[in-house]
């Protein structure tokens, strides 16, 4: 089985219309303009799982409410196994209205999820008892108001105590104090701090410093995106660079989940190696980057784009 | 040959034997589940825990043949009782029966001890006896509205 973790799902509705202005009433008269899906990258990822074949793909994590009701219907329609603790409050619902002429998108994020700690402590029993069949955990994105940012931290201990495998994609304080459990893979995102560890990131030495440093407060294996490129920091230090060649990105939602997924995958149906798995992780984040994809299909697709991929050593 | 898994729904939302009376009705109002899967700390099946099991034990027998003003004294028991049982565990009140069926069973096989049982509901297990979730009466209609409509296929054809 494998284990994938969502602690702040959202229902993601994208309307497409023609022109969004302000103070406009839209009309929508045909299905193809509205889509609803459920949202949250481990949820995300377990959806790509799904479409690679495994059987037994489970997603943890918090929903709410009645919208959390329809959320978890959503997901089952994968065929995913849904395991949710079902809070009080109502989960969250992100807004995207996509204008086609002129071009534009305007995205209403919701961040008013809340949780309580009997709930939190219902996770992690929940948790614990969960990931019996699991090899290898993964635990990406946000997490909800009412949990402490050491909440990925005590995952990963006790995912470590069952001797499982922890891929964790995460940002801010709670990927901080998560290194102090020794995750396996860790891969931050910094969208909302645009800083890793408090370190601001702009030069390529910043990021070398932040991949360093992750490694020496725990993690084994680090990768950084750094812009399209991504920096690869192996278990003894060295540094490498991946980097794309003549791509034309078009749509970066699903991308790192891609990137997550097929990195996974090529470690399940292989021996472990650090730079084959990110190559098939490039390239899955590739294609779905250059095809308007939210989720991945079949290995083939994304295949065909690695020998677009370049690794290279960097001299620190 | 159809399969449960063709039709079950997929969830381990559950509870262990440890787990108070009142997280199970939480659990269950929240999920709108009546019934719940009692798991071991391995998350294997080992029974189940019905509303029922829960309503008969603090709702006093004679309710149902009572008038309106008996009903509501019966009522403010019930309430009293629920406060006297609601830290207790589960393990008290639940139900060993392992009348789960596997993933891979016979879609024909759960249509059999759903109606012989009357049972409305029952979870599935994968074949080393961890949950996989469950499968109830409405996916059993699924099936045989399939059943029925390739049978008309069939009839067509000849």
């Amino acid at each position: 089985m494998i284990t994938t973790v969502t602690l702040n799902p959202a229902i993601d509705r994208e309307y497409f219309v023609d022109n969004n202005e302000v103070m406009k009433n839209q009309f929508i008269y045909n299905e193809k303009d509205l889509k609803v899906y459920p949202g949250g990258k481990g949820l995300i990822s377990a959806v790509n799982f799904k479409a690679l074949g495994y059987h037994d793909v489970q997603n943890i994590g918090f929903v709410g409410g009645k919208q959390g009701l329809f959320f978890e219907k959503m997901v089952q329609k994968y065929d995913i196994i849904s395991n949710y603790i079902h809070t009080e409050k109502e989960i969250r619902n992100n807004v995207k209205i996509i204008g086609r002429n002129p071009a534009t998108y305007t995205q209403y994020n919701d961040y008013t999820y809340q949780v309580s700690t009997e709930e939190v402590q219902e996770l992690v029993n929940r948790f614990q008892r969960s990931i019996s069949e699991s090899d290898c955990i993964l635990i990406s994105g946000s997490i909800p108001e009412g949990v402490h940012f050491d909440i990925y931290q005590r995952l990963i201990r006790i995912a470590k105590t069952k001797d499982k495998g922890v891929f964790l994609q995460g940002s801010g304080e709670a990927l901080k104090l998560a290194l102090a459990a020794k995750p396996d893979i860790v891969t931050p995102y910094f969208k909302h701090h645009q800083t890793i560890l408090d370190l601001e990131m702009d030069t390529k030495k910043d990021y070398i410093k932040a991949g360093h440093k992750m490694q020496e407060l725990g993690a084994k294996y680090v990768m950084i995106p750094f812009h399209c490129d991504r920096l690869l920091f192996d278990k003894n230090g060295d540094v490498y660079q991946l980097s794309p060649q003549e791509y034309c990105i078009i749509n970066w939602l699903g991308a790192s989940d891609a990137y997550n997924t097929a990195f996974l995958d090529y470690i399940f149906q292989h021996d472990f190696d650090f730079f084959e798995a990110n190559l098939r992780g490039a390239a899955a984040a590739l294609w779905v980057a250059e095809n308007k994809k939210i989720y991945l299909s079949a290995r083939e697709n994304f295949n065909c784009c690695l020998d677009r991929l370049k690794i290279k050593k960097l001299e620190v | 040959m159809s399969k449960v898994k063709d039709y079950m729904i997929r969830t381990m939302n559950s509870i262990t034997p440890k787990d108070s009376i009142k997280k199970a009705i939480e659990i269950m109002y929240r999920s709108e589940q009546s019934v719940l899967p009692v798991v071991d700390e391995h998350n294997r099946f080992i029974g189940t825990i019905y509303s029922n099991n829960i309503l008969k034990n603090i709702i006093p027998e004679s309710f149902g043949f009572l008038d309106s003003s008996r009903l509501f004294y019966e009522v403010n028991e019930a309430v009293e009782n629920l406060k006297e049982v609601k830290a207790e565990p589960i393990e008290i009140y639940m139900s060993e029966n392992r009348d789960a069926v596997e993933e891979d069973s016979d879609m024909k096989k759960v249509a059999d001890i759903m109606l012989n049982n009357k049972e409305s509901l029952l979870f599935v297990i994968n074949e080393a006896g961890y949950l996989r979730g469950f499968i109830e009466r409405s996916n059993l209609l699924h099936f045989l509205l399939d059943e029925a409509d390739n049978s008309d296929l069939t009839a067509d054809s000849k």
